[in-house]
């Protein structure tokens, strides 16, 4: 048996690194050590409350929208006020842009590059990967940076800035927009959606939203998602990396009738209620000190010994004690669309296609939140400070369930958690010595003889598209 | 060094036609406030000189002005320079992985010693030997001074290396430190901001690589060109506020109507930097724009001033920015005369904080 260290990885957000146990050409077991700190829950503590809403979204520069609303949605709760409608329409629609962003930017940008590298030359797809996908130069690349950017005008109108937007309050949204904003936002989502029909699905998004069974998938042979689906079949990219099953969703975009995608819990194949309050951090294994609890009674104390036994800086979110992978799978799946649930336990493949249908999906669900801005009507309530009392703001960030959950005492915040996508998906082992989703996903790999950065570990590892910024804050 | 192409060979390279690289000239010297006569010579110095090799590196940080970079506005702009500087070691966006990444790395630094720029998103944290930051089993801090060691200049980019940010705000837990405090035998340009905007990054990316030196700097080591007017002397509310018209809570009529958000804690007016002029995302809008105070993220401190919708109520300092809105008034569009002006100032803001921490 061998012992490899994969790491650094690039083309990720932040840091990380994986140990694997190697035998007989595959990995046996594996460790996922996220190697960044910074203690943005220890910053918190004792600031005036509505800080979080500048200091929380700077843990991440590419789901600094999702962190806003999470921020904003706890204190809101903590106050136990409603933001106005249209404030909350509002929010919603640019943290469904900044999402269909970062989907984009993981497609492009994140993972198809590694399609591009000499090991897989030879192949029938591999010089329209090298045309697509070259870091900087691929075609597809230059298209999804451009109308990235240039849906992005949709958050320089309604959020000021992006990255870091202040917009976005408990009581709402602080830009309120005209009749003259309303008519730019559809006709960007409009443009929008041309790239999307001619670049990345070549074809209607209505069709591939129409997709019922993983066989109609492997059909798709248009667009970039073509190449794509061309090269999963060729490489059996299905069957590696395959996750548990346990799916976790906190839903996403609360509207007026209902949020957009159903939050929930997927087990055993079937639908299960969802109790947050059933939501621990075990840190057996993780370099920091407390015993396991909810994150209303958690705190982050890390431990500066670095002890043995430890090996991550990230703690080990479980639900009901056992671990469960989130992101844009899991949320179509729990949402219930009939593709994503016949994708439900499969590997990288079903990670992407899950991303590529949320992305078309949501293409949907913003044009008709944009249909539904009434410049007449209210996009802010009056909130007074928060003296007292707790609340939790539970989002749906591009790579998953985000939760920030707030306790304020005497005018101050008294314990601030955060439980990010990546916390979940890339936890270390619990107490029980159960890995968390990606340990468990790389067991089984295929490791050549002679690769020091096993090719297929890396597909595993982009499928989940980690954000290692958030991971551990 | 004659093996290195010139800028102009690789954008040939890339497919860039004469056509655009000409207009892209013009767009530089244009976005660098230099007149047209400059075109000629930016188009000269890209055909004849050997390109400048980057080695852009990640601290604590959380990746947003690379987020920044890669939407600036004009694709043209972007295109171009991303194919400028080639990234020739980027970890975010770079192909190679792991070892091989690292390789690049060493082999980039050895093949272009003395002559490459390090541009730094994001900084090292110091406490328990920097392991809060690891890259490659190595601390990060140790990263940096290696790709430090034999570059010609280094880039802090954004509010993390240039002063620390966020991660630094109090109790600091990881002693997360700017570069400058790390790195002390090296000419260092400051582009702060949290993420300093797309522009501003390519700007002077592109100042330094067409002309092979820094621009000129204030005495924050932040460029000139950029960072020389305060948000609140360029800002479209302004008139608001000299007529006294506020915004006095997010949802009154005030608010609608686009009034001075100074009493919503704006920060506008002792922050430097391009926001209300360049603005964000393609020009479109920013903070104050969506009826959000400025935050001050450019400048120094800006995450440990109290509440961030404190109001800016010290008399004193007021007193001081109208004179400073006199003596800029004279020099009348000197950049030197703004730059003076605005190092006094923050000179007596530093002054001031001293003894409020008395």
């Amino acid at each position: 048996m061998s012992r490899l260290v994969v790491g650094p990885f690039n083309r990720v957000e932040g840091d990380l690194e994986v140990h694997l146990d190697v035998e007989n050409g595959r990995v046996r077991s594996a460790e996922v050590s996220s190697p960044l700190y910074r203690g943005f829950e220890a910053m918190l503590i004792g600031r005036d409350p509505m800080d979080a809403l500048t200091i929380a979204p700077r843990i991440c520069g590419i789901c600094s929208i999702s962190q806003s609303a999470a921020a904003a949605q706890a204190l809101a709760a903590a106050g136990g006020v409603q933001p106005a409608p249209q404030g909350a329409l509002i929010a919603a629609l640019i943290q469904a842009v900044e999402n269909v962003c970062d989907h984009l930017t993981h497609f492009n940008l994140f993972f198809m590059p590694d399609f591009t590298r000499p090991c897989y030359a030879g192949r029938g797809w591999h010089r329209r990967a090298l045309d697509r996908f070259t870091p900087a130069e691929g075609g597809a690349q230059r298209a999804a940076l451009r109308a990235r950017a240039e849906l992005m005008h949709i958050l320089g109108l309604l959020a000021g800035k992006w990255p870091h937007t202040l917009a976005i309050q408990p009581g709402g949204v602080t830009r309120a927009p005209d009749e003259r904003d309303r008519t730019r936002i559809r006709a960007t989502l409009r443009a929008f959606r041309d790239y999307l029909e001619t670049t990345l699905f070549g074809a209607p998004v209505e069709e591939f939203i129409a997709l019922a069974t993983p066989a109609d998938l492997m059909r798709w042979s248009r667009g970039d998602a073509g190449l794509f689906l061309e090269i999963a079949a060729d490489l059996d990219l299905d069957t590696l990396g395959r996750g548990a099953g346990r799916y976790l969703s906190f839903g996403a975009y609360p509207l007026d009738g209902g949020p957009v995608f159903a939050p929930g819990l997927w087990q055993d194949g079937g639908l299960a209620p969802l109790d947050t309050a059933a939501i621990a951090e075990d840190l057996s294994h993780s370099w920091m000190l407390g015993p396991t609890a909810h994150p209303f009674a958690g705190d982050t104390r890390p431990d500066e010994a670095m002890r043995e036994g430890a090996y991550s800086w990230c703690k080990a979110p479980r639900l009901n004690g056992q671990p469960a992978e989130v992101g844009a799978l899991a949320r179509q799946v729990i949402d219930g669309h009939p593709l994503a649930v016949a994708l439900a336990g499969g590997g990288v493949l079903a990670r992407v296609a899950g991303r590529l249908l949320e992305l078309a999906r949501t293409q949907i669900a913003l044009e008709r939140m944009a249909g539904a801005i009434r410049p007449a009507e209210r996009f802010m309530i009056r909130t007074p400070p928060v003296r007292e009392g707790q609340g939790a703001g539970l989002v749906a960030a591009a790579r998953g369930a985000l939760g920030h959950w707030v306790r304020i005492e005497g005018d101050v915040i008294a314990s601030y958690q955060i439980i990010a996508p990546t916390t979940w998906n890339f936890s270390p082992r619990d107490a029980a010595g159960v890995p968390g989703p990606l340990e468990a996903a790389l067991v089984g790999t295929p490791v050549a003889e002679g690769e020091e950065t096993p090719i297929a570990v890396q597909h595993i590892v982009r499928s989940f598209d980690p954000c290692m910024v958030c991971t551990v804050h | 060094m004659s093996e290195i192409e010139t800028f102009y060979e690789v954008m040939r390279r890339q497919g860039i036609t004469r056509r655009s690289f000409m207009k892209f000239c013009s767009l530089t010297a244009a976005a660098l406030g230099l007149g047209p006569a400059y075109v000629p010579k930016i188009a000269e110095a890209m055909e004849t000189k050997p390109r400048t090799p980057v080695i852009w590196v990640h601290g604590l940080e959380c990746t947003c002005c690379s987020e920044s970079f890669i939407r600036a506005a004009h694709p043209l702009a972007k295109d171009v320079v991303l194919s400028m500087i080639s990234l020739d070691y980027d970890d975010t966006l770079m192909a190679a992985a792991g070892k091989a990444a690292e390789d690049a790395m060493r082999d980039t630094i050895e093949k272009y010693k003395g002559n490459y720029i390090l541009a730094v998103e994001g900084n090292p944290p110091l406490n328990e030997d920097g392991m809060y930051c690891i890259v490659g089993g190595r601390p990060f801090v140790e990263q940096l001074k290696e790709a430090a060691e034999h570059a010609k200049a280094i880039i802090s980019w954004g509010a993390c290396a240039s002063y620390g940010c966020v991660q630094a705000a109090a109790p600091n837990p990881t002693r997360a430190t700017p570069v400058h405090k790390v790195i002390l035998d090296k000419p260092i340009i400051k582009v702060p901001g949290c993420p300093p905007i797309a522009e501003v990054m390519t700007g002077v990316i592109t100042y330094m690589l067409t002309f092979d030196r820094m621009p000129e700097l204030d005495r924050q080591g932040r460029p000139a060109m950029f960072y020389s007017q305060r948000i609140h002397d360029k800002c479209y509310r302004r008139p608001h506020f000299d007529a006294g018209q506020f915004v006095e809570h997010w949802d009154d009529e005030n608010a609608r109507k686009g009034y001075c958000l100074y009493k919503m804690g704006c920060k506008g007016p002792t922050t430097y930097n391009a926001c209300s002029t360049v603005r964000w995302n393609d020009g479109v809008s920013f903070p104050i724009q969506s009826g959000h105070g400025c935050i001050g993220c450019s400048e120094d401190g800006f995450w440990d001033q109290g509440s961030f919708y404190d109001r800016v109520t010290d008399i004193k300092q007021f007193g001081i920015e109208a004179n400073a809105d006199k003596i800029g008034a004279t020099a009348a569009g000197v950049t030197a005369g703004a730059v003076a002006v605005h190092a006094a100032v923050s000179a007596l803001k530093r002054a001031q904080k001293k003894n409020e921490e008395k």
